[in-house]
């Protein structure tokens, strides 16, 4: 024993506030002493409330130890987990006082907690989605552990549990190997011990002064009571799993963890959770198998996709493992059994980091808010708080790249572990990528799983069966009442979205007899008093009991926190008026009638896009714009498109607009126009209208490359005047992929014969996709009437500052304009990408009589509209003369110091003379 | 075979060098004119804003990459990044540094500049060991940059003028384009303020850059952020620069020659494995080594160029000095 020892720079013990974390033993009893406490009350409170609005046992359970506490400190510090576990703190007490017999062999087998870990929670878990995670699922499966392993601690010596019955005990022992951290002893001290403290300390009966020389800390679960017990025992920092780059003896019940683990977590989550939620779920091997099945079996209550999805994993991963070890002892020219179990090792990060990343995603998310909120009603407070993250939040993408550093690190391993074998160099080459098989096969199923999702789409609504994630209105189809019929009766009757998803806003009512059914008030306001019918017998859904009961005699609970369908304010209606106000106490907001509620719902529609939608007179002029003429705000300014979200072919969303004779501009409230949509390939469809209400949108599709032309015609008589109006909009996507081919042909500027009048932009030679017009150029238009060129056309360039010219066509129906710079910001607010709008209006008037839909005319007045943008010129932002200025400069000013550097050390040599005198 | 082995260790390899450098240079400057074209994950500063050029740096494709956002670069995207990755460590395995000291044209411009330097008969600078020591962590930042900036970007943390923040600053851009006449990129950019800092660095870091290889052997090559790529993979790699520390005299000719001021070269007389981060793998010290087999190139552990006191007394040209002694 040694009671004082100098302890090295890297050792933990000897910093400040770790070393008191790690060292302190009455730091540690009290921290041992509430996480029991915590654990028996979490347990407790499991049993006395057993409903969903337990939130404490499972912040406890699920929330802060699995996975978060555990995933992230098992890679970093090691298992510090076991350290304080309240079952071996227990059970070290609980074995000093019992019968210490020897385990007997069959029991001595790690395979049983693996076992129990994969088999008793993964498989169930899959095939019955939530029945563990439920607060008394919880509470029964932990005290049967608890049970468990209280009468194993007290029938058998050293902690037996720990090593062989507990489900996540090799679990630890194994990834605990991946830590920066080492618990060892210092020679100098422990050559010269006879007493021993530390193993008689331990209770597990290890030898920490063997653990540096086997180079494995065996069983060792941190708990530090040896390091109580003598001063040399260390606990240092180490290069991450340095432990795995030399020999120790192994176990072989790790490797199958790691594999066993890594086939149902990750990659069942892969496949049931990830591939499970696009649109191809259907045709996956696991779907198929359990449809098939289905026919023969009858599953009961079992998932059988998820089962299935299971048992596929595990089979892949295992024989991914197996084949490709197989194939490298072949190479090796070593037998299976010594390669497979000594390179297995490498498959430790592969799991483990990437869970890290999961957890702390959903950390972000939602567990944040699950730990602070369980733990304040766990402690009788009420407490809310924000999510630190929302899904899909661009940051949290990041956690992404600790997959990436998995892999490397298991290849990195792999290599290290595989320069210890005695085998010539050209073999390991040639067998390294075959025992890497299960690294490569981890990476392929997440590429795969990305690919899937992309090309396919996520399937919509795919989170509601991940267990209370979904939205607070929707509930489970077969809870749903339908009052409708017919095809579509799942879904709202005025804008077709899913009754179901959103049941608890939605509303009835009566049509000649029939039933219309409503996704919210809104839909029911808008048909009631926006479109005017005559629908009557008001119904709307209980929260409460989710039964349709009278409108005009429920209560609503208006502007609660809880989201509105439809709304930015959400009303959600009760028979009762107690439930009502229990409700507005919860989730704030007031309690009105129906009568106020509608009142409420109506002022959705008193919008200044609504103010602003009309229809265009027969001589107004229309325009396309590629912003909503109704938001008050500019978006943020642009910059690059990629193109919607990941796997959608992007679509483009124009308002077309006119100004009235007021000078004030309109949005149009219905189209009544004819809409086409000449595309990419050259084919021309024909477009549609949006169906929202207000500022009516025109939407395409851009599934490739090339020029997408929208045309807006309308032909309509007024007095002897036949106005023919064609708004055009051509815009040009661009995905910026490598193999996008620029044909000229189909690049070219291209009218269509559905459109008498048209404004062209002739291309310019050279032109290529990156194509941009810039301020100073010339620009030429072409404007040709009922396909041909046209003389004396007026064409009009105006910007968007005020400027306009108009000049007239020449013979060959051309006009040219230079784009005139009209961008002057303060220069340190220059914005290279800057669009400067412009409209192009063309018009020319034909004398000649005719007839359109019965009514005379005497002259036809064709316009055309055509807008577009140009970029200020470079030669605005981009200066030689300061570039090269900035460069001379340098290099004069450094010329000159190194000159006068060299010129201040070359001094004369001075002579001293000393007098003989002195 | 040992004819073979004398020829090329007997070998003037400065001229040899020089052909090469020369070689390579048309090759990357000029490629496009030979429709030349080697893909653009060449580990060497063969700069893609050259519109000729036979072979882009890898780093303008990676960062180019590594700018998407960063759900798409760790989805399907991560596939053609890998691809990239992978092809640049093909490419590079086989040569490892020589790419440097033999390819890469930014150096042999370099190597250009000192030869001028010598010609007009003014000395040359060196660091001394603890500057040394200091400004060799540079190219680590460098490569920092190189990653984080476009990961930057695609975090939505940085402006898009930090895509290829690098290359904004790095005196490739400026430099290499001139070579087929084209000198667009010589520009300051005010069009943001991020935009008009890097152009400006650019630009004066170009202006050190011709003051700073002019006195001073590879200026550059100290804060290059390839330079620093390449070592992390260094191990890897086919051609090796190995040293028999038994055999070392500690005479100092090896340092003597390296252009790169690398100490461990004479210093080091433990480790086999004597590549450095610094070193340029152009052999001058395999070359000045007067000890047989002190320090050599191997192949897949064959010594394809090794030192010999005949190839030393060879190319210091020691019979004529002895003659001209008598």
């Amino acid at each position: 024993m040694v009671d004082f020892m100098k302890r090295d720079k890297d050792d933990i013990y000897s910093k400040p506030i770790l070393g008191f974390l790690f060292k302190n033993q009455k730091f540690l009893m009290a921290l041992k002493i509430v996480v029991l406490a915590l654990f028996v009350y979490a347990l407790y409170f499991g049993f006395t409330h057993t409903g969903k609005d337990n939130l404490f046992t499972r912040a406890v359970f699920w929330g802060v130890f699995w996975s978060l506490f555990m995933v992230i400190t098992l890679p970093t510090f090691g298992r510090i987990f076991c350290g304080i576990c309240p079952h071996g703190f227990m059970g070290k007490y609980i074995t000093k006082f019992g019968l210490k017999k020897t385990m007997p062999n069959w029991m001595q087998n790690r395979y049983i907690g693996v076992f129990l870990l994969v088999i008793g929670w993964w498989a169930i878990y899959y095939m019955f989605p939530g029945l563990f995670r439920t607060p008394l699922g919880t509470a029964i499966m932990f005290t049967v552990l608890t049970l468990v392993s209280f009468v194993i601690y007290f029938i058998y010596k050293d902690m037996s549990y720990c090593k062989y019955i507990c489900p996540i005990g090799t679990l630890t022992r194994a990834y605990g190997k991946l830590s920066f951290t080492w618990l060892g002893t210092y020679k100098s001290a422990c050559d010269e011990c006879k007493t021993f403290e530390c193993a008689t300390a331990c209770p597990y009966h290890l030898k920490p002064f063997t653990f540096d020389k086997k180079n494995s800390m065996s069983d060792c679960t941190l708990c530090m009571d040896c390091s109580d017990a003598c001063e040399a025992v260390s606990f240092k920092y180490k290069k991450p799993s340095f432990s795995l780059w030399s020999k120790f003896k192994i176990v072989k019940a790790e490797i199958w963890a790691f594999i066993l683990i890594l086939a149902s977590i990750p990659i069942t989550m892969s496949f049931h959770h990830g591939i499970g939620r696009s649109n191809a779920a259907g045709d996956m091997i696991w779907s198929t198998t359990a449809e098939t099945l289905k026919g023969y079996i009858s599953f009961g209550s079992i998932d059988p996709i998820g089962l299935f999805a299971f048992l596929y994993a595990v089979l892949f991963t295992v024989l991914a493992a197996v084949i490709g070890m197989f194939v490298a002892s072949k190479i090796l020219k070593k037998d299976f059994s010594s390669t497979f179990y000594d390179l297995g090792y490498s498959y430790a990060p592969l799991f483990i980091l990437g869970s890290i990343a999961h957890s702390l995603e959903t950390f972000f998310m939602r567990g944040y808010k699950q730990i602070v909120e369980g733990f304040a009603q766990g402690f009788g407070l009420t407490v809310e708080v924000a999510s630190l993250a929302k899904r899909g939040d661009s940051w949290l993408h990041m956690f992404g790249l600790l997959k990436w550093v998995a892999i490397t690190w298991a290849l990195i391993i792999l290599y290290k572990r595989m320069k210890l074998l005695d085998v010539t160099k050209m073999r390991k080459i040639l067998a390294y990528p075959f025992a890497a098989s299960l690294i490569i096969f981890f990476l392929s199923v997440n590429i795969y799983r990305g690919y899937i999702i992309d090309t396919y789409g996520r399937a919509s609504g795919g989170h509601g069966n991940h267990g209370g994630a979904g939205m607070f209105q929707t509930v489970p189809n077969d809870k749903a009442t339908l009052l409708q019929s017919g095809k579509n009766k799942t879904s709202c009757i005025a804008c077709g979205m899913k009754l179901p998803m959103f049941y608890k806003t939605n509303h009835a009512a009566h049509l000649g007899g029939k039933d219309r059914q409503y996704c919210s008030i809104h839909c029911l306001a808008e048909e009631k008093n926006v479109k005017k019918m005559p629908i009557k017998d008001f119904k709307v859904v209980d929260v409460k009991t989710l039964k349709f009961i009278d409108a005009s005699s429920a209560f609503y609970v208006v502007g609660s926190k809880k989201k509105a369908t439809m709304s930015e304010v959400s009303k959600y209606a009760f028979a009762n008026k107690k439930d009502a106000i229990v409700f507005s106490k919860r989730y704030k907001g007031k309690v009105v009638d129906f009568e106020t509620a509608l009142k409420i719902a109506m002022k959705d529609f008193d919008t200044a896009e609504n103010r602003m939608a009309n229809n265009p007179l027969p001589a107004d002029i229309v325009y396309f714009v590629d912003k909503n003429p109704a938001a008050k705000k500019k978006r943020g300014g642009g910059g690059h498109m990629h193109g919607g979200s990941r796997g959608q072919v992007p679509t483009k969303k124009v308002w077309p607009i006119f100004k009235d004779d007021s000078n004030k501009l309109n949005c149009i409230k219905d189209i009544s126009a004819d809409l086409y949509l000449l595309d990419f390939n050259l084919k021309v469809t024909k477009a549609r209208q949006g169906r929202k209400l207000g500022c009516k949108t025109v939407s395409f599709k851009m599934p490739d490359n090339g020029y997408y032309n929208l045309f807006y015609s309308d032909k309509m008589v007024d007095e002897g005047i036949l106005y023919n109006t064609v708004a055009k909009y051509e815009y040009r996507r661009f995905n910026h992929s490598n193999d996008a081919v620029y044909d000229e042909q189909k690049m070219s500027e291209h009218s269509i014969k559905e459109v008498p009048f048209d404004i062209l932009r002739i291309r310019e030679k050279g032109e290529t996709f990156f194509h941009r017009l810039y301020s100073g150029e010339k620009m030429r238009i072409k404007v040709i009437l009922d396909g041909k060129p046209i003389k004396g056309a007026d064409l009009t360039l105006s910007t968007k500052t005020g400027w306009s010219k108009t000049i007239k066509t020449n013979k060959d129906g051309i006009a040219a304009f230079t784009l005139l710079k009209d961008y002057f910001p303060q220069w340190n607010k220059f914005d290279r990408r800057h669009k400067s709008e412009f409209l192009l209006t063309a018009s020319y008037t034909k004398d000649i009589k005719g007839k359109y839909d019965d009514e005379e005319y005497e002259k036809i007045i064709y316009t055309a509209t055509y807008p577009s943008v140009y970029y200020p010129e470079v030669s605005g932002y981009k200066s030689y003369a300061y570039g090269l200025l900035a460069a001379t400069t340098a290099m004069i000013i450094s010329g000159f110091v190194i000159y006068w550097y060299r010129k201040r050390r070359e001094k004369p040599f001075q002579e001293v003379r000393f007098d003989a005198k002195d | 075979m040992q004819k073979i082995k004398d020829f090329i260790n007997n070998a003037d390899i400065s001229r040899f060098r020089f052909w090469l450098q020369l070689f390579f240079f048309i090759i990357f400057i000029y490629g496009g004119y030979f429709s030349i074209n080697l893909g653009n994950s060449i580990p060497i500063f063969s700069c893609g804003y050259d519109r000729e050029v036979g072979g882009m740096c890898y780093f303008l494709p990676l960062q180019h990459q590594l700018a998407r956002p960063l759900d798409v670069l760790f989805s399907v995207a991560s596939i053609s990044v890998l691809i990239g990755f992978i092809t640049f460590l093909v490419w590079f395995i086989v040569f490892n540094k020589a790419w440097c000291g033999y390819a890469c044209p930014l150096g042999t411009m370099q190597d250009w500049l000192t030869s001028l330097r010598k010609r007009m008969g003014i000395r040359y600078s060196t660091y001394t060991q603890p500057q040394f020591q200091k400004l060799k962590k540079i190219k680590y930042l460098m490569l920092a940059l190189v990653i984080l900036a476009p990961m930057g970007v695609g975090m939505g943390l940085l402006g898009g003028e930090w895509r290829t923040a690098f290359c904004e600053i790095c005196p490739g851009r400026m430099i290499t384009p001139l070579f087929v006449g084209d000198t667009s990129q010589w520009s300051l950019n005010f069009s943001t303020k991020s935009a008009m800092i890097l152009t400006s660095l650019g630009l004066i870091i170009t202006g050190l850059f011709f003051v700073g290889s002019f006195i001073k052997k590879r200026f550059f090559c100290f804060f290059c952020p390839m330079s620093a790529m390449h070592y992390i993979f260094s191990d890897a790699a086919l051609i090796k620069l190995k040293k028999d520390g038994d055999k070392c005299t500690k005479c100092g000719d090896c340092y003597n020659v390296c252009d790169m001021q690398i100490k461990d070269i004479a210093d080091d007389i433990t480790s086999k494995n004597i590549l450095r981060d610094d070193c340029i793998l152009c052999m001058k010290c395999v070359a000045a080594c007067p000890e047989d087999d002190a320090l050599h190139v191997d192949i897949l552990n064959m010594k394809v160029f090794t030192s010999t006191k005949g190839g030393f007394t060879k190319r210091m040209q020691m019979d004529k000095w002895e003659k001209k002694d008598d």
